[in-house]
């Protein structure tokens, strides 16, 4: 852990202490430099502060595990699982959890309902020999490596904490050092791949973001965010009918946000399909009646179409909320004035 | 020049990322070349004890090289501010809190004169 960045990170601490994301940061931090004790007190803050905090919580059962507290351990990802029984990786960890506390029945049964739960856990107990035609087979060899096994998602999840908050104070370079450290931990985890390929797309490194973000959809098909995400970096590329095709796919998962219809919109406009783009922004406006941005585009696609009236209509609502609006104003003089020729 | 309304979008979007912008209280749109900018604007990561004045010089010096970076996006012809705390007058980036006041201390001049 660079003593420098976790320097920053107790410094931001320290100005905003209600922050409960900032101590789970903390946490962390301190956990991944072995000191556990100040470590837990920062994690039980994050859960003070939030109680329904599910990562901070996750995170203390683990640093429980590293300090060798099975039952405490134990107890958080038990009621963990209770609320969400269908959930492969509290399953995976309760298993392990059984094998390194030498119950070995109970383990088998834990993995093979992470297998039934989460495909993604058949292919690892398969690479590690234990899942077998259809079968959790644990062998003596099995039962001492699992016993010795790590968890790296903390970790992992610190690097993309640090990555993110990196990123965010503009520090793209390092920030990208420490996502890579994510996914090389996690590498089947979506989400450090997605964040990754963000930054590589602040950065402006295009090829790179797109390979990272068709990792994370690869692992997670219906991760709307990561097409949309597709689609900018395409955008930026000038390849359209990429972007056109990605961001498509991203209202189709997310029909709900009125933004991606708004960019879908542009698409279609940019290519002069403006009867599509007028469905698209009209569906923004459905979703949020007082997107402006929308109702403009709108009136310029009517006034495009040579539909003054519609575009008469948008502009003089715009101006409603914005009187001030020289541009539309000056719009809606001109069509007002051909009509009058 | 072509207008890609999407391109200027998607880079408006990254640029927002990379200044010390806190875009929360923002939306931005595009509209043939014309980027239209909304909402709040502030400034992200500011020591807590930063003074209201240098806070000020500090935004509008933000503003100033934000507007720059916007005009400079190819395609973008043209860049209209809508900002709830803050408007452009004769070329100066003023707080709207401020001109309000000093609009109200004008007026009291001239009833006073």
């Amino acid at each position: 852990m660079d003593k420098r960045i976790l320097g920053e990170i107790e410094e931001e601490v320290r100005v905003h202490p209600h922050y409960a994301d900032l101590q789970h940061l903390l946490a962390l931090a301190l956990m991944a430099g072995g000191e556990m004790e100040r470590a837990e007190s920062h994690f039980l803050e994050a859960l003070h502060l939030n109680p329904r905090y599910r990562e901070a919580l996750i995170n203390l059962g683990f640093l429980n595990i590293e300090t060798g507290r099975w039952k405490e351990a134990e107890e958080i990802f038990l009621a963990e699982a209770k609320k969400h029984p269908r959930d492969g990786f509290l399953q995976h960890v309760l298993g392990i959890l059984c094998l390194k506390t030498g119950r070995v029945k109970e383990g088998s049964a834990r993995i093979h309902r992470a297998i039934r739960y989460h495909s993604y856990y058949r292919d690892y107990y398969k690479k590690k020999g234990v899942w077998k035609r259809g079968k959790v087979h644990l062998d003596q060899k099995a039962e001492r490596t699992f016993k010795k096994i790590r968890f790296t998602y903390p970790y992992a999840q610190l690097y993309n904490l640090i990555g993110l908050y990196l990123a965010k104070k503009g520090k793209v370079t390092r920030a990208i050092k420490e996502l890579r450290m994510a996914s090389g931990l996690e590498p089947d985890d979506f989400i450090f791949h997605a964040n990754l390929g963000t930054v590589y797309y602040y950065q402006g490194s295009y090829p790179k973001a797109i390979r990272q973000f068709q990792k994370a959809l690869k692992i997670h098909p219906s991760y709307g965010m990561g097409y949309a995400n597709l689609s900018y970096v395409y955008g930026l590329m000038r390849h359209t009918s990429e972007a056109l095709r990605y961001m498509k796919r991203a209202v189709q998962i997310n029909p709900q946000y009125a933004d991606l219809h708004y960019n879908l919109a542009l698409l279609y406009s940019d290519r002069k399909r403006y009867q599509e783009a007028a469905a698209e922004l009209k569906k923004a406006l459905r979703i949020n009646p007082n997107y402006l941005f929308a109702r403009i585009n709108l009136g310029v696609l009517y006034e495009d179409q040579k539909r003054w009236k519609e575009a008469r209509r948008e502009y003089r609502e715009v101006l409603q909320v914005t009187p001030n609006d020289e541009h539309v104003r000056n719009r809606l003089e001109r069509i007002s004035s051909l009509r009058r020729r | 020049m072509l207008k890609e309304d999407f391109a200027i979008q998607s880079e408006l979007r990254r640029m927002l990322v990379r200044t010390s912008i806190n875009y929360s209280r923002m939306d931005f749109g595009t509209v043939k070349g014309v980027v239209y900018i909304r909402g709040f604007f502030q400034i992200s990561s500011i020591a807590p004890d930063t003074d209201e004045d240098r806070l000020k010089d500090l935004t509008a010096k933000t503003l100033y090289s934000f507007e720059k970076k916007v005009r400079n996006i190819p395609g973008v012809s043209d860049v209209i501010f809508q900002l709830l705390n803050w408007r452009k007058e004769r070329g100066q980036w003023v707080p709207i809190e401020v001109v309000k006041k000093e609009e109200e201390d004008e007026g009291k001049t001239e009833s006073n004169g």
